[in-house]
């Protein structure tokens, strides 16, 4: 493949929304490395912003292997360094002995026919086959949690006061624990990796619509209007992959 | 106004003779340049046109580190025009003399001259953003933590011997030189291609009446630590003495000989409370009495800095794998 065939598969955005004062996601979108990521920082100051983007510039700087296996356990290593680095190695102070510091991750790598997603909290992976929208993270999250205890039905734990309150991140607590999936890639597919701010304000037929359309840049054109059009109450942040 | 920073810092504003809160009164050190603009806005790409960002490095809780490029040493044809650009956060941007704080670990660092104490280049403020930065070598390899961490068992004695003693002479040139460092701890050490270096002066301090005329960090007034390397005395509220240096330099040491914290990653505090000693039976004799002395709860008893490198200097080789393995030493 090409250089420019390579770079163009693949586009990535992220911006502040309308709400926040400040944008505490970051991404990397690295198709000539076969790796992208977004992750949605949280924390007061630029702890949050700073966190997300320790995440991303690390990753960034880990070899390139070819061994889809081998990067796997490069990433999720480097990870546990940085839940380590946020959570016990952190100069406090007496003022604020306990500061949050903290990222959710979601991590896409191909590698030939594979791939694998490795996520901690509510950003979100989801593949695009045959015209169905698939979920390939499933959240780290206290509404996810209720879901799956099957007591309560999404609306109600859509609407629980902590609903949106993550179980798992990189900075929160040890030992971290990062899910992983692994997968065939078929021809046509298109992966979406993107942060809750994005996925919040649209709806499963509005993510699918998008991807289906040709091109990556075209997707993330489309995602960022119409999630800019309305409230935009959270930072944004996606990247779509045509591998 | 139940934030904290926020109350210290109006404070600060409204009685002008406490307007370098973070320092001690009286200390006839209030920064000479005037009190900076407190900044909250994002850290430019390019400070005093000549250093652009490149990539986030670390961060330690007090600010952040990147890897910047000299625009300068680029234009001049400097293959290597990298250098490590250290801000505060904008937690301490909120305080009135947050540049002070930085300027603080400038001038207590670049007094010391030791291969295994980081080397600054410069103290700047870029003009736009009011942001002040030290500019320092940029270090390759990776923090004592990561190399503890893949070593659950301990490093191996001649790492762990190499280790040691390149930090206890680092720190006993710092304190010879009357500079007392305040946050010792595993991701404050860097090794790599250019050997041990430590770094991050940002609590330290001059000793007692040896550097008069720097700023004193006042610890009453600004108090920080790292919970699992603080000494109990300084969670006290005590003052930073040689002391409590010995006594987190001590948990590095035993951290990396063993794998493991002393305390279980508890508080020197909590641990005084339960008055837990550090398990020896993994350590060679001479180490495990140097450390559990280096550990000592009263700063009084606590061993001394050429106590420490007495034993890592003439702590016997273990004769073989097998007996380390066995966790057996020669007497
Ligand atoms: N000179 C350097 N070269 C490379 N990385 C560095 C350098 N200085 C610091 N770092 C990285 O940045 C982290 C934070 O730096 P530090 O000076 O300790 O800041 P803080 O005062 O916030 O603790 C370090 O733990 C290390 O990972
Ligand atoms: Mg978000
Ligand atoms: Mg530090």
């Amino acid at each position: 493949m090409s250089a420019l065939a390579e770079r163009l598969r693949s586009a990535a955005r992220t911006d502040t929304g309308k709400v926040r004062a400040r944008n505490e996601d970051a991404f990397l979108d690295l198709p000539e490395r076969r790796l992208w990521v977004v992750a949605d920082g949280m924390g007061g100051h630029e702890r949050g912003a700073l966190a997300s983007r320790l995440i991303v510039d690390r990753l960034a700087g880990l070899p390139d292997e070819r061994d889809l296996q081998v990067r796997v356990q490069g990433l999720r290593r480097c990870l546990h360094e940085i839940n380590r680095r946020l959570h016990q190695q952190l100069t406090v102070t007496a003022e604020r002995p306990d500061p949050v510091i903290g990222s959710t991750v979601v991590a896409l790598l191909l590698e030939g026919a594979r791939g694998a997603c490795v996520w901690a909290g509510d950003s979100r992976c989801y593949l695009w086959r045959r015209g169905r929208l698939y979920q390939l993270s499933r959240d780290h999250s206290l509404e996810q949690q209720l879901l799956d205890r099957g007591e309560l039905s999404p609306q109600q734990a859509a609407r629980h006061p902590a609903a949106q309150a993550l179980t798992r991140a990189i900075g929160v607590a040890e030992p971290l624990s990062l899910d992983i999936l692994e997968f065939d890639i078929f021809p046509g597919d298109v992966f979406l990796l993107c942060s809750d701010g994005l996925y919040r304000e649209l709806s499963v037929g509005a993510l699918g619509a998008a991807l289906s359309l040709p091109s990556p840049q075209l997707a993330i054109r489309r995602l960022f209007d119409e999630v800019l059009g309305g409230a935009a109450r959270d930072n944004l942040s996606a990247v779509v992959v045509r591998p | 106004m139940n934030d904290p920073l926020a109350q210290l810092a109006a404070e600060a504003v409204a009685d002008p003779d406490l307007t370098y809160f973070a320092f001690a009164a009286g200390a006839r050190s209030g920064p000479r340049v005037p009190p900076l603009m407190p900044t909250s806005a994002a850290l430019p790409e390019v400070l005093c046109g000549r250093y652009r960002i490149e990539r986030l490095l670390g961060v330690g809780g007090m600010g952040a580190v990147y890897q910047a490029c000299d625009l300068l040493r680029e234009q001049f044809g400097d293959p290597q025009p990298y250098v490590a650009l250290k801000t505060l956060g904008e937690d301490f941007a909120e305080y009135p003399d947050a540049s002070a704080l930085l300027y603080s670990e400038f001038a207590l660092t670049s007094r010391l001259r030791h291969a295994n104490v980081v080397q600054l280049h410069a103290f700047d403020i870029d003009p736009l953003s009011q942001r002040a930065f030290i500019t320092l070598e940029l270090l390759s390899g990776c923090t004592l933590d990561r190399f503890i961490d893949e070593h659950p068992a301990g490093a191996p004695w001649g790492d762990a011997r190499e280790i040691g003693l390149a930090l206890l002479e680092a720190l006993a040139h710092a304190h010879a030189a009357g500079v007392l460092h305040g946050d010792l701890k595993p991701s404050n050490v860097m090794v790599g291609d250019q050997g041990l270096r430590l770094f991050d002066f940002g609590l330290g301090q001059a000793q007692e009446n040896r550097l008069p005329g720097l700023p004193q960090l006042c610890r009453s007034r600004f108090a920080a630590w790292t919970l699992r390397y603080a000494a109990p005395e300084l969670l006290d509220g005590e003052a930073l003495s040689a002391a409590a240096d010995i006594y987190a330099l001590s948990c590095v040491l035993y951290e990396l000989c063993t794998g493991r914290h002393p305390f279980r990653r508890l508080s020197g505090k909590q641990a005084r409370a339960m008055q837990l000693q550090a398990e020896a039976s993994v350590l060679a004799p001479p180490i495990a009495r140097a450390l559990q002395a280096g550990l000592a709860f009263d700063p009084a008893r606590r061993a001394s800095l050429e106590e420490l490198l007495q034993a890592f200097r003439t702590a016997p080789q273990p004769s073989s794998r097998l007996m380390r393995w066995l966790g057996r030493w020669p007497a």
